[in-house]
């Protein structure tokens, strides 16, 4: 199997709401893909259904190779699959270099008793993860911040060690949940480059649900396009640009749309959506 | 943004030189044992009997208070059951001292201590009696954590609250219908399987006349080895996945912590540990009744650990020194003592929710801005504490 | 089997007020989702208030409690509810609300301050409200305080003084420390005893005999008993009663025999008097515990009311799904907040007041026993579905059910330890209770 992640139809329902109903995706190697749809269309509960938060109903999704649907999310988090929110949760109370380094933990940690006793092989394991995780904030330009309590920083700071941490898991796909929210063009400008840079080093897929179509169009190879909980397009950004089902889901009429006009789109499309229920 | 150092899918190591790991890893122990002995020829006749009574009681309650600090502290999880642990841990020490002595030395009085070059030390095979019961006790009370926290922590903080609370009720109730209490060697040399099956601990008439071995160099030792392995813990992956836990378990799950695994881990190791405090307590001079299992003694210990911050080590200890000391210089207000408690929980939650010193230590406070660990490359902490 | 009614009976007379406990926690718990820890002290202010209240009446009023009018049990069911209520408003008011924003550990916290303050509190001793009687003692006039000889009940004649002094306190402010016992204000009588004869005392010839003045036949395996009332000359019934039990054994007894009864009572005092003979039931129902049951489930019926049919249940409800929102639809939050605390105080003042007539010993220190009752009613609570109405009566009465068989059949000291075994066996395996729905967790 070529493709890192596979997802086939996978889908849940809150009740009588079917939230996300026959969802596929394949990600190869390196790849950076979108998902994108009006508020509430469900694509957040994707990411909760692909990190195991929710548990899907129907359908598969492997990892590289091994089948994770029904896993707790700590195992999928284990098994090579890393996420951030759309409502950043770093750990507010300990210090940026914690937030890395505890995300360091899949990767090493040790016994109980070796911890008690600080053995050699405790320290020197210490002493690599805090090297790596300094090694991970410079890659964000934030190792000047590391001592600070994660609350303190700027908001900009927070969503950069939160994708950071996701990184720190070493995982084989990264998850973003609309990562440039609330960030300034010139922040959006180096956010895109970074996740540009990061896929290249590490090797990884990258799935990214975001709002900015801006951003999305120009860093993004393929897109999927959901609506009420169902894929209605995946295609390059010029075809899911020029979908007319993907037009007439962002502002229920057939006007052809400029990026900038999508956005302000998702607003309108969203008291359609049926409310904010079970996606967000 | 400048991309520097290659990441690779293992983390290299740097083994410590011996040097470094008998500074790091091995000192602190030695600074332990030094508190300890201080403890026992300068503190304990500088106090007089009255004074060193007060002080051995502090050194208890630090166990007591840092070790519920990991489960409530570092791992955000509410246990009202920490005197229950203690309880258990406590009983099951001095039903081994006790009847242990009775066996070996045919009476549970002390033992005469040796006295080596004009010095008292306090260390006979009584001792080494009461350091096991005070293990045995210590583990006893770590499989019923388990058994306790295993059902409950997979459910929302508040359940955890009931049930741990639910939990020193229910050692207390087993405590009241224990056997009565054989006070002779002959009545424990004729004593029945049924008599000892009956757990013979002198139900609500409470259980006397165990030796009091818990002098300050143990209960210094213990303290301060207690606090010590707080501390490593904290700067640990276990450590921080505790606070991980506590701060947001959602994208704990998602950074790979396998919460009820860790939750129950700071569970048995806070059981463990309240044991090992209940132990020392029995053997302290205090007497020893079910009612120390109940609600009022847990509520004491949460106090201590809500006051001195949740989450620091020194805070707690200081809490729990202040709180053990001030009611004794309050005698005359027992009547208020807890009212003054209780309002002092109140109004710190609304004014400083995460106690005096929140997650830090108290060395930790000149640092602006709230920097907790070290921002270089080196293992914080190294000195211990 | 008459065992087993009996204690069905009594299950279910306490059910209802751990039911009527439950639904304080379970509302709290609806419209804020946290356990509020100080519920079952409000409990215990609750039992206590009625208690100071009814001691009120019983002693500076000089209510027989006996033949109180059933307005002064009521009286005193209000004085508890408004003490309770105005008690938990506080609560809300000045120590949850600044913290509706905090983490719920904090609130938890906050709560475990507040119930050990109420707990402590309430142990303190306070003023006097109803005292003994006076008495008057004598002594030497010399031996006077100046205090005695300024007062104006001190009675000098020449040498001696009579002074008179306070009686003890039967109620003091807060509630006092030792223990006490509830005058019992609802009536209480067994409904469905049966009468075998009726007529008038004709004497007996010594102590602890009577004689009736028609034949009578006493079944074997069955219990009597002869209630008398004394008529005055012109025979109208005077008041004055008295239960006897009937210790002769089975058989006929012709008129003019004698009957043995227990207590021994000197047949002189009851000759000329009015009797009944009733056949006490295997099974007696009684009013009192009818009472209790009754009254909690009109509370529970009034709630069901308020919370399903009335805009302010809509709004109860409303918070309890989503409290920005129903900020956002023009409900005031906190007047709602406080006004569900407010109904669960009350409620658990009314387990307060008919609690203690059913067991009247009142014991403090209260965390001991009473705030132990406030943990089983939690745990009904969660049992039944925290957060759902039905769920918590559903829960209260299992609880009691479970508490009270486990007691007989069982053992009584192990009664606690079937609740809180209960507890864990439902958390293991339906975490969210009986009748409870699991609430997600937005992502």
């Amino acid at each position: 199997m070529s493709n890192l992640l596979d997802v086939a139809g996978i889908g849940i329902s809150f009740g009588g709401l079917k939230a996300v109903q026959n969802f596929s995706l394949s990600m190869p190697k390196g790849c950076l893909y979108g998902l994108i749809g009006p508020n509430g269309a469900g694509k957040t509960t994707v990411f909760n259904l692909l990190t195991g938060v929710y548990r899907a109903q129907t359908g598969t999704i492997t990892l590289d190779g091994v089948r994770v649907e029904g896993l707790p999310p700590h195992q999928i988090a284990a098994a090579g699959l890393s996420r951030t929110f759309q409502n950043i949760r770093l750990f507010g109370d300990l210090t940026v270099l914690d937030n890395v380094k505890l995300a360091c933990h899949l990767r090493g940690s040790h016994s109980m008793l070796a911890t008690m006793l600080r053995t050699a092989g405790f320290q020197a394991q210490e002493g690599a993860i805090t090297a790596r995780a300094m090694d991970m904030l410079g890659v964000f330009g934030l190792e000047r911040l590391a001592g600070e309590q994660a609350r303190n920083l700027p908001y900009g700071d927070q969503r950069r060690l939160e994708i950071c941490r996701a990184l720190a898991t070493e995982p084989k796909v990264l998850l973003l949940d609309e990562p440039a929210a609330g960030m300034n063009p010139s922040e959006k400008k180096s956010l895109a480059e970074t996740i540009r840079q990061i896929r290249e080093r590490f090797g990884l897929a990258v799935l990214l649900i975001e709002h900015d179509m801006g951003l999305v169009m120009e860093i993004c190879q393929q897109i999927t396009v959901l609506d009420h909980g169902e894929v209605i397009a995946v295609g390059t950004p010029e075809q899911v640009q020029s979908n007319p089902k993907v037009i007439e889901a962002y502002l229920g009429a057939a006007e052809p749309a400029a990026a900038d006009a999508v956005e302000a789109g998702g607003a309108a499309a969203a008291s359609s959506a049926g409310g904010a229920h079970g996606a967000a | 943004m400048a991309a520097t150092g290659a990441l690779g899918a293992s983390i290299p190591k740097h083994r410590p030189s011996s040097e470094q790991l008998l500074r790091t890893a091995v000192l602190p122990w030695f600074v332990v044992l030094v508190l300890a002995v201080l403890a026992q020829i300068v503190l304990q006749p500088l106090l007089g009997e009255y004074g060193a009574k007060v002080a051995r009681q502090a050194g208890i309650f630090i166990i007591a208070a840092v070790s519920l600090n990991v489960v409530n502290g570092f791992t955000g999880q509410f246990s009202m059951g920490h005197a229950g642990f203690m309880a258990v841990g406590g009983y099951v020490a001095a039903f081994t001292t006790y009847y242990g002595s009775m066996v070996l030395y045919g009476s549970a009085d002390k033992l005469a201590y040796p006295v080596v070059a004009g010095v008292t030390l306090p260390l006979t095979t009584g001792h080494l009696l009461m350091l096991a019961g005070i293990a045995l006790g210590g583990c006893v009370a770590a499989v019923l954590g388990l058994l306790v926290g295993l059902p409950s922590l997979r459910l929302r903080g508040d359940y955890l609250a009931i049930v741990t609370l639910g939990f020193g009720e229910i050692v207390r109730v087993l405590l009241e219908l224990s056997g009565p209490q054989m006070f002779t060697a002959a009545e424990v040399k004729d004593a029945t399987v049924k008599q000892w099956l009956s757990f013979p601990v002198g139900g609500s008439l409470g259980f006397s006349g165990i030796p009091t071995y818990a002098d300050a160099f143990w209960v210094f030792l213990l303290a301060a080895g207690t606090c010590l392995i707080a501390y490593r813990i904290k700067q640990s992956s276990s450590g921080r996945a505790f606070l991980s836990i506590r701060e947001d378990e959602i994208a704990a799950r998602a950074m790979g912590i396998n919460l009820t695994a860790y939750k129950v881990r700071a569970f048995v190791f806070a059981a463990f540990f309240g044991g090992v405090a209940g132990g020392l307590l029995v053997h302290s001079g205090v007497p020893s009744q079910p009612s120390i299992a109940g609600f009022q003694a847990s509520f004491e210990i949460i106090i201590m650990v809500v006051l001195g911050g949740l989450g620091s080590i020194s805070g707690a200890v200081l809490a729990a020194i202040i709180l053990s000391v001030l009611p004794e210089m309050l005698r005359n207000l027992a009547e208020f003592r807890l009212i003054l408690y209780a309002l002092l929980l109140i109004v710190m939650m609304l004014v400083r929710p995460k106690g005096l010193f929140g997650v830090r230590e108290v060395w930790e406070l000149g640092r602006g801005g709230g920097s907790g660990g070290g921002g270089g490359g080196s293992v914080s902490g190294g000195g211990g504490r | 089997m008459s065992d087993f009614l009996q204690i069905l009976i009594a299950a279910v007379a306490v059910g209802s007020t751990y039911a009527l406990l439950a639904l304080g926690y379970t509302l709290v718990y609806g419209v804020l989702k946290f356990i509020n820890f100080a519920h079952s002290d409000v409990f215990v202010l609750g039992a206590w208030t009625s208690f100071t209240a009814s001691m009120f009446v019983t002693q500076r009023m000089n209510v027989d409690p006996a033949h109180a009018p059933w307005w002064v049990g009521l009286c005193v069911l209000l004085a508890a509810i408004s003490v309770a209520s105005t008690v938990a408003y506080c609560i809300e008011r000045f120590a949850y609300r600044p913290l509706r924003k905090s983490p719920r550990l904090n609130v938890l916290i906050t709560a475990i301050g507040v119930s050990l303050l109420l707990q402590n509190v309430g142990q303190l001793t306070g003023p006097a409200v109803v005292r003994e009687t006076p008495t008057t003692v004598t002594k030497a006039a010399a031996d006077l305080t100046p205090a005695e000889r300024a007062s104006e009940t001190t009675k000098i004649n020449g040498e001696q003084a009579q002074v008179q002094v306070q009686g003890k306190p039967l109620a003091t402010l807060p509630f006092g420390s030792s223990p006490r016992s509830m005058p019992v204000l609802l009536p209480d009588a067994v409904l469905n005893e049966t009468t075998a004869a009726t007529g008038v005392m004709d004497g007996g010839s010594r102590r602890g005999m009577v004689k009736l003045d028609k034949p009578v036949t006493l079944e074997e395996g069955r219990t009597y008993s002869l209630q008398t009332e004394r008529l005055d000359a012109s025979g109208k019934p005077t008041g004055e009663r008295e239960t006897l039990g009937v210790a002769s054994p089975a058989g006929t007894y012709e008129k003019g025999t004698d009957i043995r009864t227990q207590p021994a009572r000197n047949a002189k005092d009851v000759q000329g008097a009015a009797y009944t003979l009733t056949i006490a039931p295997e099974v007696p129902i009684r009013l009192l515990d009818v009472l209790i049951v009754v009254s909690a489930l009109v509370l529970m019926a009034g709630l069901e009311i308020l919370v399903y049919r009335t805009k302010l249940g809509t709004a109860m409800r409303a918070i309890s799904y989503n409290v920005e929102t129903a900020q956002l639809m023009g409900i005031n939050v906190n007047l709602v907040i406080s006004f569900t605390f407010v109904l669960g105080a009350a409620l658990a003042a009314a387990a307060g007041f008919l609690y203690p007539m059913k067991y009247p010993g009142l014991n403090q220190p209260a965390h001991q026993i009473w705030v132990l009752l406030g943990l089983k009613a939690f745990v009904a609570a969660v049992v039944g579905g925290i957060g759902n109405i039905r769920g918590a009566v559903l829960g209260g009465f299992l609880i009691a059910l479970v508490e009270m068989f486990g007691a007989f059949y069982i053992s009584t000291k192990l009664s606690d330890v079937f609740v809180f075994a209960i507890l864990i066996f439902v958390l293991l395996v339906r975490p969210s209770g009986i009748l409870g729905t699991t609430v997600r967790e937005k992502v």
